[in-house]
């Protein structure tokens, strides 16, 4: 997967590319909007990460023109400016998906991947990690055949955790997928849900298969 | 004309008449009635039986006493009350304004006396307060925006090393710690860009119709999550179906806020409780628990930016002490209004009073 990486502050694009390529990501850096311009005109990529504040041709424009050329590639805005409107006007303009700054380099990265697969893979109705089973359609979780009781917020939190099964979910991710905020409505909800998550599916069951990892996220796994 | 100079003028001119008016009664007095009379008795001397034009002229002096003091009552009342309406407009004015309206001057009478030039200075004054609160306002905005780069990159960094791995536990230890501390500086930095911004208008709510009761029951959810940890039980009391406008998030933020609150100043195995009540065209939450209470001389400084309670609190509790202060926002901002209620050793409630809109079923 090839990923074009537009970020102006230098130490940023740094950090972002070597966790891209960590990934297992191609990484091209472009510092402002028209070397991006350039070459997101010659060169077909999988996905983009788009800082809006640019020298030059800032973010929205330049999404606004590439969308115009009929590029589809999809795109993650980053902003430092953080105002709830500005996510709006994003997605209008084009974007995929937006994250503000400070941001968790996880988060970032899972919603690259996320960018990568959409419209890829098909959603399987049945997931399932280890002996750990969670029917979509029925709304079923169980594991080694004991039904495990569930809120129906600790159900959607399972179903996201179960579909990104091997990656670290991140607190941001978690709260707009489960929660439907678009912003850290601040406190400390998800830590407690998957507290209470994982005494239901690892308390009384043999290998544990949600982990904190701690400052990033939660990850639900088999152990390796 | 300065008001001085329209007060002398008056008095000027009502002496000036009183001057004028006795003059020309002594005039009268002194000069054309011992002429006239002279005059008479040059002639045929039948008129002498008449009475002496003397005495009409007294009664004249006489009656004209009430008119004159009605006349000058009047006038200096009329003088007064043009001179005092700028006052007046002037104490107004300065009563409703706030930080927020700071930038909207007085309307100047243009005369050019003194109460213009007052109201010219005032405008100056509150042009120059203006624009300390604006500069303070782009201070904060600015040195939250340019903290956020330096905190993206200690994050990214760290987030690569423990990454990387190869790591002594210790290290790794110490490097999840420093990841913890960016964290809560970036949450911090993140309310207080939000804060400033709804301080300045500039953080746009969205306006549709919202069922508050479902939002409550929602936040019975969380509030029950929140505490399991800390055997925190959460009830529901009364729910009257209510429906406002605002801005939905903004409201499941506040009701979790404040659920939040009351799970984390509670006791060990204490209780929450949530009501919802409508009254008229008012909507009422009330979110109790079974926490201390909250010392009277502390309760009106809880909504301020960073204020903790006692010191003992501060450690125990994390948050970073925007939370009532966002919610105070999000009250306002939807025209409603906030205060919490405390008995030590009783019941501590916040209450939050909104706008409720009008019921569909009623219009119908």
């Amino acid at each position: 997967m090839r990923v074009l990486l537009v970020e102006d502050e230098k130490k940023t694009a740094a950090f972002v590319r070597k966790a891209l390529q960590a990934e297992g990501f191609a990484v091209d850096v472009c510092h402002n909007g028209e070397e991006a311009w350039a070459a997101a005109l010659t060169t077909p990529f999988d996905a983009m990460v788009l800082d809006i504040m640019l020298p030059g041709r800032d973010g929205l424009s330049l999404l606004r023109q590439l969308r115009e050329r009929g590029i589809a590639t999809p795109v993650l805005l980053l902003s430092a400016r953080g105002e709830v409107n500005e996510r709006v006007d994003g997605l209008n303009a084009g974007a995929d998906d937006y994250l503000p700054k400070p941001f968790v380099l996880a988060e970032l990265v899972a919603r690259v991947r996320a960018l990568g697969r959409r419209g890829g893979e098909s959603k399987p109705a049945v997931l399932q990690v280890a002996d750990l089973r969670l029917d979509t359609q029925t709304r079923r979780a169980e594991r080694r055949n004991v039904v495990i009781e569930l809120t129906a917020r600790e159900y959607r939190l399972l179903e996201f955790l179960m579909r990104s099964a091997g990656h670290i979910c991140g607190r941001m991710a978690i709260l707009e997928k489960v929660w439907d905020y678009s912003f850290d409505p601040g406190s400390n909800l998800v830590d407690v849900n998957v507290m209470r998550l994982r005494e239901k599916i690892d308390a009384d069951f043999e290998p544990k298969l949600l982990h904190t990892v701690r400052g990033l996220g939660y990850v639900i796994k088999e152990p390796s | 004309m300065t008001i001085r100079t329209r007060l002398t003028l008056w008095n000027a001119s009502l002496l000036l008449v009183a001057l004028v008016a006795t003059g020309a009664l002594a005039c009268y007095e002194l000069v054309i009635e011992p002429r006239s009379q002279t005059r008479g008795a040059q002639a045929a001397g039948k008129s002498r039986q008449e009475p002496a034009p003397t005495d009409l002229v007294e009664i004249g002096m006489f009656c004209s006493i009430v008119p004159v003091v009605a006349l000058a009552l009047a006038g200096g009342w009329w003088v007064m009350r043009r001179t005092i309406a700028p006052v007046t407009a002037l104490t107004q004015a300065a009563e409703q304004m706030n930080e927020h309206n700071l930038g909207a001057p007085l309307a100047r009478t243009g005369s050019g006396d003194e109460l213009d030039r007052l109201t010219e200075v005032f405008n100056a004054m509150t042009a120059r307060l203006d624009s300390a609160f604006t500069r303070q306002r782009e201070f904060t905005l600015h040195a939250s925006h340019e903290l956020k780069t330096p905190l993206t990159v200690m994050h990214g960094e760290l987030e690569n090393w423990l990454r990387d791995g190869g790591l002594a536990a210790e290290q790794r230890e110490r490097l999840e710690s420093q990841l913890d501390e960016v964290q809560r500086l970036a949450k911090i930095v993140d309310s207080l860009t939000l804060l400033t911004k709804a301080d300045a208008g500039q953080v746009v709510l969205g306006r549709e119709a919202v069922r508050l009761d479902e939002l409550l029951r929602e936040a019975l959810a969380d509030a029950e999550s929140l505490g399991r940890p800390a055997g925190v039980t959460a009830s529901l009391g009364v729910c009257d179906e209510v429906t406002i406008l605002g801005d939905r998030h903004r409201l499941r933020q506040l009701l979790l806020n404040l659920c939040d609150n009351a799970v984390k100043y509670n006791q060990p195995g204490g209780k929450v409780t949530l009501n919802l009540h409508r009254a008229g065209a008012r909507a009422q939450v009330r979110i109790s628990n079974t926490g201390p209470g909250i010392p009277a001389d502390v309760l009106p400084k809880v909504f301020d930016p960073f204020f903790r309670g006692d010191a003992s609190h501060s450690q125990a509790v994390e948050g970073c002490g925007l939370g009532l202060s966002i919610a105070r926002w999000i009250v306002s901002a939807h025209g409603g209004t906030i205060w919490i209620a405390s008995e030590p050793g009783g019941l501590t409630t916040a209450i939050v009073g909104l706008p409720a809109a009008m019921n569909p079923n009623q219009h119908a």
